[in-house]
């Protein structure tokens, strides 16, 4: 403070600062009448009193998703010009000078594939499906088909996350952990997210926990993964000399030290840790329970197909989908790996279908007859969708395709969706002719759908709020019943 | 007192009020007060004058005294006395705003617009002697930002029109009698923008200079003119408003006030739409005509609910660990209830749930063991939707009550006993709507007829599959280890309940006659092909499940490598193929070995010379993956490691073009009997060159070993 403002100010530091005690003193009253102004944030407090914002539709979520991005051409987008044109090389006004992955760029000749499989019409909306998946198409008149989804990335990994998270890097909350941290779960004794994995014989993709980690929402949050094995959850049953009263005063015990902890270094993951401990303790009432399949009527079992009742298959996970939802829980997330059909494309694709054709029909067919289907959205589709043109050589009954990011097939039913078909891409495939859905649309449709405002929906970090949206995204209305 | 002491006092007040008067202000959504607090609230309207008229003189002296200045320390008085006013008054006023619920935009701007003036005040004290003409011009914003924002103020208690001459006020009468002699006005509109508008468009506040309490007063609308007609594309000014999101500035009723409800919301659309008529009666409208239906059926709600703050009761004390009761979302009415866990299940959680029963649009209880007793208290929960019975051990005859549940559409009661006959009467004067009946042995065709008798029911039966014939899984061989070192149990399991497991160890197929039935874990102490297969009564037999196992008896002293494996697949060295532990599924865990460019060589010794019947390799095989099989094994021995001896070759097939494998396979290779020899070498060949369709056509092929057996 220069000497003439100083004194103009008849005022000086000693002063201020001996006065400013005063304030500090005000202050201190003040922040008695605010509670909570000092503690760490409590949104998720508040989030619990505020959402859903709307009246929901879908009160919960099972995400089939079909990782390597199956054909949208072989399955779902029937396009006889490709089969006229079977060979041809695609022409360079279609594809525009759009950028393609690694393994294709290269290529001299981008000969146009036609499908191998035979199509047909099915259900009302006259929705085309290929032959490898009867079982699907027999539920055409549940099915809210998008052709045109796109997105922007074109390699499985930051697509997949795009998908599940919002972005394609890494560190966002994935969307069973936006769910669970808003609506929290319906069932106590049970995680809200759980997470099942299964394995096809075609050409593998990795899944990674990152895909269903919570990024910055407390790792409450986090997807709660179900081993493959017979023993779905691990190490939740007790050594034989516990017994549950013991268990339960060990648990006591660990949770007042932990409170200590707490109380003295202030760390939210230590609460975090109390809740994990109890919601554990709740597990091993509820989890053995829902997960033992033996006890499943034999036309359940043959509805989903037999292989449901060996753990670790896309059948038994489609069965078990339905149990934890059925009971209370919010997000179920199945991933099935093995449709990265980049060569052998009819043989692997048939293989495929065989895992994932039946149980994904039976799951829809059995919410339906339990009277769950109309508040359990159930979503089915891959990262992206494969290219219209060969990958490798072209031979008569032989192919590959490629990724391609930029309109493919996914399907929603139940949970408040309209069935029928939306959108439509070009006689090749290849473009989006009308009725564009954006992963960010896809999002914040399905937020909408469980009563959610996406653009409302958001958690502060780091200085900025975060969207499961990030800035974008829009409801698609007319695929909402 | 010593005035010096005095002005010190006083300053030292002010350096403590205004701190909390920021922090406050900052917070004050968050902040709470008690009743106290609140009381002195009521004494801002008393007090804030004084500081006003301070402040005004204040502003003249600076303006107009500033060559005739007061002693110090009396100018002093004035200045701290008018401050610590200032500072009291907002921060009365920030209780004060705590009290009822205003305007919150008008409520911003006076808030900040008094913190100001609490400020300003304080820096008047401090800038003494900075020059006249800026202490003017400082002067004069204070006295705009005074004038300004305790107008604000003014408008948030006597409304926006405190200071316009008072108009007459009309109140719209009550309505006594309904029926359709009333306009639609009188019969819904009216009562709608009583209970939602007129708290702020009304006699006792005049926001926007509009009231909507009489025909005339909506005639005329606001200060943006008129609101019932469309002007040009644009829709009514008051549809606009009430269709805005609700977080727009502009919605109507604002954010924080009780909202409009759907059907509230359709009536005044159609109304204003149709022409925003007040005298037509609805008896004079088509019977046909939606508005004319919904004024019909709306019933305004008996107490107007007063005030913004959600006044639905708290939930908590009725949810435990297995009973969640949540209200369908936030500022609904409507309650919904699950039940989780029938071993936890309690009488009581149910029967405390009749406290609300009004309110609970939707019930699941699936699988809870529920007895007569319960469903008499479902019964009171005489505003229920949807009801879910599923497995809940109850029967039809137990269920009857619920016909009488006019408001129930939606029943699920799977797993129940139910005919064509009992659920005919069931359904006879049956309230619902859509009724989902699916347990494991009910078929459509029993329930046909009952479909078409009743068409406003859906009847969901859903699927049943006993006749349906299908095929078994295979059965599931449960060793990990295929390597027999003295001897091997194998369990064999399958998952579906009455199936047969019959098995082989001869290399021949499993039938449904001869072959032996799997009781208990098999023992092996030699090599073993095991060949397992699953039958059972309405099914199709499983494919066979086989697996080999082989006895190692022999295990090299020593074993190295004559060439090396490619440097990604190194293994861990020689030894990974002795080690007892196969690579499983997965070829790039370390536990393979592998080769492309250069064939295999490797050599194993003893120090006694022995003789070898026979080695088998385990080899993986994935053509996607560019892992072909063993072309070929040659084996030579030697007693010096030297000078080596041919002793065999097998060859192998490779694949065809309509294969896609991806497995352990192993490739076994003999040795005639008669030589012993110290060392043996082995050479595994590759396919050097991929067939032409495969797409790595023309480059080498893998191939991946993880283990040698010997015998």
């Amino acid at each position: 403070m220069n000497e003439f403002l100083e004194h103009g100010l008849n005022q000086n530091r000693r002063k201020f600062l001996s006065k400013l005690s005063l304030g500090i003193g005000g202050l201190a009253l003040g922040s008695l009448m605010i509670p909570g102004l000092f503690d760490a944030s409590n949104e998720e407090e508040l989030f619990a009193n505020v959402l859903p914002h709307f009246a929901p539709k879908a009160k919960r979520v099972i995400y089939l998703f079909q990782n390597g991005a199956p054909s949208q051409l072989d399955l779902y987008d029937y396009k006889p010009m490709l089969q006229k044109m079977h060979g041809q090389d695609l022409p360079a006004s279609i594809r525009n000078g759009q950028r393609l992955t690694g393994m294709t760029a290269n290529q001299a000749k981008f000969p146009l594939v036609g499908t191998k499989f035979n199509f047909a019409q099915h259900g009302t909306s006259g929705a085309w499906f290929g032959e490898t998946i009867p079982h699907i198409a027999s539920m055409s008149d549940d099915l809210c088909i998008i052709r045109t989804m796109y997105t922007e990335a074109i390699n499985h990994d930051p697509a997949l996350t795009f998908f599940q998270t919002g972005a394609q890097v890494g560190n966002r909350p994935s969307m069973g952990s936006w769910v669970s941290y808003g609506l929290g779960s319906e069932n106590k004794n049970l995680p809200a997210f759980c997470v099942l994995l299964s394995k096809g014989k075609g050409n593998g993709q990795g899944v990674y926990s990152k895909l269903w980690n919570n990024g910055f929402l407390d790792s409450i949050h986090q997807g709660v993964q179900f081993s493959s094995g017979e023993e779905p959850v691990k190490y939740l049953t007790d050594p034989e000399f516990i017994d549950r009263g013991d268990k339960r005063k060990i648990l006591d015990e660990i949770a007042s030290l932990n409170q200590e902890a707490y109380k003295n270094i202030g760390d939210p993951e230590i609460v975090t840790k109390i809740q994990q401990y109890e919601l554990a303790y709740r597990m091993q009432m509820a989890v053995p329970e829902i997960t033992s399949l033996q006890n499943e009527p034999e036309s359940i079992v043959k509805m989903y197909g037999p292989e449901c009742l060996a753990p670790g298959t896309y059948a038994a996970n489609c069965l078990l989908a339905r149990k934890l939802s059925e009971n209370g829980v919010r997000f179920v997330q199945l991933y099935h790996q093995g449709w990265d059909s980049h060569g052998n494309l009819p043989t692997e694709l048939m293989g495929q279908c065989k895992d994932v054709d039946r149980p994904s029909a039976a799951l829809i067919k059995d919410l339906k007859q339990r009277g769950l289907l109309d508040e359990t959205l159930v979503i089915w589709g891959g990262e992206f969708g494969r290219t219209n043109y060969c990958q490798g050589a072209l031979t008569k009954d032989n192919y590959g395709r490629d990724h391609h990011p930029r309109a493919f097939t996914i399907w929603m039913a139940g949970g408040g969706v309209k069935p029928g078909v939306y959108g439509e891409t070009d006689d090749f495939g290849y473009n989006i002719n009308s009725l564009p859905v954006h992963v960010h649309d896809f999002h914040a449709t399905v937020m909408h759908l469980m009563g959610i405002d996406h653009e409302r929906f958001t958690f502060k970090h780091q200085g900025r709020r975060f969207r499961l949206t990030d800035v974008a995204g829009k409801v698609v209305n007319e695929i909402i019943s | 007192m010593d005035i010096k002491k005095l002005n010190q006092w006083g300053e030292w007040c002010i350096w403590f009020l205004n701190p909390l008067l920021l922090l406050l202000g900052i917070y004050s959504e968050a902040s709470k007060t008690n009743n106290i607090l609140l009381w002195f609230g009521k004494l801002h309207p008393l007090v804030l004058h004084f500081p006003i008229v301070f402040g005004i003189g204040i502003v003249i002296y600076f303006l107009f005294f500033q060559n005739k200045p007061l002693e110090e320390n009396k100018e002093k008085v004035v200045l701290v006395g008018n401050s610590l006013m200032a500072s009291m008054v907002a921060l009365l006023g920030l209780f004060l705003s705590k009290q009822d619920t205003y305007d919150t935009v008008t409520l911003n701007l006076h808030k900040w617009g008094g913190l100001s003036i609490a400020f300003i005040s304080w820096s008047f004290i401090y800038i003494k002697k900075i020059p006249n003409s800026y202490k003017k011009i400082i002067a004069l914003i204070y006295l705009f930002v005074l004038l300004f924002f305790t107008h604000q103020g003014a408008l948030l208690t006597h409304g926006e029109n405190a200071l316009s001459i008072p108009t007459p006020v009309v109140v719209a009468e009550e309505i006594k009698t309904v029926d359709s002699s009333f306009t639609v006005y009188e019969k819904a509109i009216a009562p709608i923008l009583t209970q939602k508008c007129l708290s702020c468009h009304g006699p006792e506040k005049v926001k926007g200079n509009l009231q909507l309490q009489s025909p005339e007063l909506i005639v005329k609308g606001g200060k943006d003119g008129n609101i019932l007609n469309a002007i040009q594309n644009e829709e009514a000014l008051l549809l606009q408003r009430i269709h805005l999101p609700n977080a727009d500035e502009k919605h109507m009723p604002p954010d924080g006030k009780l909202q409009l409800t759907l059907e509230e919301l359709t009536l005044l659309t159609k109304w204003v739409k149709a022409g925003g008529n007040f005298t037509k009666k609805i008896s004079e409208m088509a019977k046909t005509d939606s508005l004319a239906i919904l004024a019909m059926a709306y019933k305004a709600p008996t107490k107007a609910v007063s005030g913004s703050k959600n006044t639905a009761p708290d939930l908590k004390e009725y949810n435990s660990s297995y009973l969640t009761v949540n209200y369908l979302f936030n500022g609904s009415d409507e309650i919904e209830v699950n039940f989780f866990q029938s071993s936890f299940y309690k009488k009581e959680q149910l029967s405390r749930l009749v406290k609300i029963k009004d309110k609970i649009v939707s019930l699941n209880m699936q699988g809870m063991p529920l007895t007569k007793e319960d469903l008499a208290i479902i019964v009171q929960f005489t505003h229920l939707k949807k009801l879910n019975l599923n497995y809940t051990k109850l029967s039809l005859n137990d269920i009857q009550p619920l016909k009488t549940m006019t408001s129930l559409k939606n029943l699920s009661i799977c797993g129940m006993e139910l005919n064509q006959n009992s659920l005919t009467k069931f359904l006879e004067k049956a309230p619902f709507s859509e009724i989902h009946i699916w347990n494991n042995h009910s078929n459509e065709k029993e329930f046909e007829q009952l479909s078409t008798n009743y068409k406003k029911i859906k009847i969901i039966i859903g699927d049943n599959l006993d006749a349906e014939i299908i095929k078994l899984t295979s059965p599931i061989i449960e060793q990990d280890s295929s390597i027999i070192v003295t001897s091997l149990d194998v369990v064999v399991k399958h998952f579906l309940k009455g199936t047969v497991v019959r098995y082989t160890t001869d290399g021949s197929d499993p039938d449904s006659l001869s072959s032996p039935i799997y009781t208990k874990k098999l023992h092996f102490t030699k090599n073993t092909v095991l060949k397992t297969k699953a039958f059972k009564p309405g099914w199709i037999s499983s494919d066979i499940a086989q697996k080999t196992f082989y006895k190692s008896d022999i295990h090299p002293d020593t074993i190295y490598f004559v060439t090396n494996p490619d440097k990604k697949y190194p293994g861990s060295g020689a030894k990974t193929l002795t080690d007892y532990e196969l690579g499983e599924q997965n070829f790039s865990n370390g536990k393979w070995l592998a080769y492309r460019d250069t064939t295999m060589k490797f050599i194993i010794g003893f120090k006694q010379t022995i003789h070898l019947k026979e080695a088998h390799f385990n080899a993986f095989v994935d053509n996607g993956a560019y892992i072909f099989p063993i072309l070929s094994i040659i084996i030579e021995g030697s007693n010096d490691g030297k000078q080596y001896k041919k002793l065999n070759e097998a060859k192998f097939p490779s694949l065809e073009k309509t294969d896609v494998v991806r497995e352990n396979k192993s490739f076994s290779c003999t040795i005639p009997a008669g030589a012993s020899f110290k060392f043996y070498r082995f050479t595994l060949l590759n396919l050097k060159k991929l067939p032409k369709w495969h797409p790595g056509k023309g480059t080498p092929a893998w191939i991946f070993v993880d283990e040698l057996f010997l015998n």
